[in-house]
């Protein structure tokens, strides 16, 4: 018992540098995940760590990526975006429209061009973020229920346009006067394919936002208590409302990649990617009660999906087990999350005797 | 803390180490067949890979097999982690006539061989085989012992598989072809059940108490075949004349049972080790041997020779 407590007046070095070290690698953790994930794969499959396999994985990470991106500012609020995977729909939908109807226009059909393709697609995708963040904040509708209800309504829509068939062809579009809508998602930059170059591009652009701007200060106050928010000046409103446009927009870039990708748009496109984007930004430490997060959290987090995906693929795991251990490995990430959160308060008074803490 | 670092260091280098002494006689592996199916919890599409891995394994090549859901996008994925694994050909069950494609085509431009099995894809030159069963030849089978078991009249009802699925349109229309030449066979029903057998029981359930006279259900698949049986039996009507398509276990006890009386075997496990008889020839021999189009016939299966058939295979 005396020493005991002489240990908490008086910790000895060693204590506060293990304490230290326990809560870094529980803060790390996703990474820890991650480099043991690659590890382990290149490990066991020969082909796995290569600069083929690689280039193959980021591409498909670049998915998974950009939805937990756009979606880590709504979960920063508070709140949840179920909508995306229909929205990736909507939007390859309404790129293939677009791409084989053309816009009726005086009796004849006009191709726009790509770039107008992209653009109109997306603005489609912003119009059901604008009805989420329509819903959630004047309506008054939680969040979970109206990106469920919008979920719907998106996907609805995505079958409607097409009748429940493909819009094939999208590639070949010289016919119709349009320039390879292929290119969009399949060309390579610097080795570097074009999904890839997106991800980074948004994920820059989320990183400043989240980091650098008094939006991104605004959203973490509003998750960390949105009447204290209020009570300070903030627009509660208008601010949920750009994160749940940022998340549809994000929905729309990937819906756009995958028509681009398959040179088809099938309205089924994107089912369960909104889980998977979820996953992504839980893994990579956000908590959904809003507040506590980051961006970077979201993109690791999308890694570790995507580096488990690709390498159990490879590995020839049965689809059933792949299933399971998906489930285990996000199970074990919120509990962990907890554990820190636990560990972090009972280790302080070790730490608050060193001098540079660890509450960053 | 540095110490610890170093620590976790060495041990994941170590373990790296020991994992990498494990598996370097794999550099002289056998080469890889990556087989693509829709899902492995479907009998049909189980049989489908079973027969093709134990095939391909009897012929001395590693095998990998997957599930795409019948999601293109997660089709396109698969193709790329076989474009990873140096695959040398890929059995494709495809994820869409049109949508699949582009994976195709980037497999092939890659340089692995796509043998596509049970469904076709839009294009022709690209896959070396697109091996399918005969779809209206077995619709049109099936009608004829429809027709047969009806007595050629009475009011009949039809459960049509998922509308954009054109083996749903390439059935029904087979079916029509032959029931139309029978002026006393009257259709008064038909419905889409999107090859479900819960949607095919509930659609059963409310036609029957629509239309009391109807004596015949013709379905698209086995699955709604026994969502039907099943909503017949639960509604105590007898002598309904019931029959499916594709051949499944399920289907063939339902025939032995007496509750469906006919069946159009799709011979999924003689596609299977064809397509991969094929891709071994082209592997050694740089062709098929054989037209890319491959149109295998179906068997017709009733209660005379069900026990000829176990699990999408003539056994006798």
């Amino acid at each position: 018992m005396n020493s005991a407590a002489g240990s908490i007046s008086q910790p000895s070095r060693a204590v506060t540098a293990s304490a230290r070290l326990v809560l870094l690698l529980l803060r790390a953790r996703a990474v820890l995940v991650l480099v043991l994930l690659i590890v382990l794969f290149s490990a066991l499959a020969p082909e796995f760590f290569t600069a083929n396999n690689l280039s193959i994985l980021t591409k498909h990470v670049a998915i998974t990526a950009l939805l937990a991106v756009g979606m880590t500012f709504v979960v920063l609020t508070g709140g949840i975006d179920l909508s995306v995977g229909s929205i990736a729909g909507l939007s390859g939908i309404a790129a293939g429209y677009l791409l084989t109807q053309g816009i009726a226009f005086g009796g004849v059909a006009h191709y726009p061009p790509v770039a107008i393709v992209v653009l109109l697609s997306i603005c489609v995708c912003l119009v059901v973020g604008g009805l989420n963040g329509w819903l959630v904040t004047r309506a008054g509708v939680a969040p979970f229920i109206a990106t469920l209800g919008t979920l719907y309504i998106a996907r609805g829509t995505a079958l409607l346009i097409s009748n429940g068939k493909t819009f094939p062809d999208l590639g070949d579009t010289a016919g119709r006067g349009g320039t390879g809508f292929s290119a969009f998602g399949q060309r390579f930059v610097l080795h570097i394919p074009t999904p890839v170059w997106m991800m980074m591009a948004v994920f820059a652009i989320a990183w400043i936002l989240a980091a650098k701007t008094p939006f991104g200060r605004h959203v973490y106050a509003i998750g960390g208590n949105e009447r204290a928010a209020r009570l300070a000046g903030i627009r509660v409103g208008q601010v949920t409302l750009l994160t749940y446009l940022f998340s549809s927009a994000c929905a729309g870039l990937v819906g756009l990649i995958i028509a681009s990708q398959l040179e088809a748009a099938h309205p089924a496109t994107g089912e369960s990617f909104e889980l998977n984007a979820i996953a992504a930004v839980v893994l990579g430490g956000t908590s959904l009660m809003g507040g506590r997060g980051s961006i970077t959290g979201s993109l690791i987090g999308a890694f570790v999906i995507g580096v488990l995906a690709v390498g159990m693929v490879m590995l020839g795991i049965s689809e059933f087990w792949q299933m399971v251990i998906k489930g285990v490995v996000i199970v074990l990430a919120v509990a962990v999350d907890q554990l820190q959160a636990r560990l972090q308060s009972r280790l302080l008074p070790f730490l608050a005797q060193s001098d540079q803490g660890a509450g960053r | 803390m540095k110490r610890s670092l170093a620590f976790v260091g060495c041990a994941m280098l170590g373990a790296t180490l020991c994992a990498c002494a494990g598996c370097h006689r794999a550099d002289h592996r056998a080469r890889l067949i990556a087989i693509i199916v829709p899902s492995e919890d479907n009998p049909y599409f189980k049989a489908e890979a079973d027969a093709a891995a134990a095939r391909a394994q009897s012929l001395g090549y590693r095998v990998r097999v997957d599930a795409h859901d019948d999601d293109a996008y997660r089709q396109d994925n698969l193709v790329d982690a076989a474009f990873a694994s140096n695959a040398a050909a890929i059995i494709l069950d495809n994820a869409g006539s049109e949508a699949s494609i582009a994976a195709v085509r980037r497999a092939t431009r890659a340089g692995i061989a796509v043998f596509l099995i049970d469904r076709e894809i839009d294009a022709t030159g690209i896959a070396k085989a697109q091996i399918i069963s005969d779809n209206d030849q077995g619709a049109r089978l099936v009608a004829a012992a429809f027709a047969r078991a009806m007595g050629a009249k009475g009011d009949y009802a039809e459960l049509l598989g998922r509308e954009s699925d054109t083996n749903a349109q390439i059935r029904t229309h087979g079916f029509h072809a032959v029931l139309d030449q029978f002026p006393h066979l009257k259709l008064v029903a038909a419905q889409s059940a999107n090859w479900s057998q819960q949607e095919a029981f509930q659609k059963t359930e409310t036609m029957l108490e629509a239309r009391a006279d109807i004596a015949g259900i013709i379905a698209g698949n086995d699955t709604m075949a026994l969502g039907a049986a099943a909503a017949v039996k639960s509604a105590g009507r007898t002598h309904i004349v019931i029959t499916g398509f594709d051949g499944s276990p399920d289907a063939i006890n339902a025939i032995h049972r007496g509750e469906l009386q006919a069946t159009a075997l799709q011979p999924a496990v003689l596609i299977s080790r064809l397509a991969v008889d094929e891709a071994d020839h082209y592997l050694k021999t740089g062709s098929t041997g054989e037209p890319e189009k491959q149109i295998i016939p179906c068997d017709l299966v009733t209660k005379n020779n069900a026990d000829d058939y176990q699990n999408f295979e003539k056994i006798r």
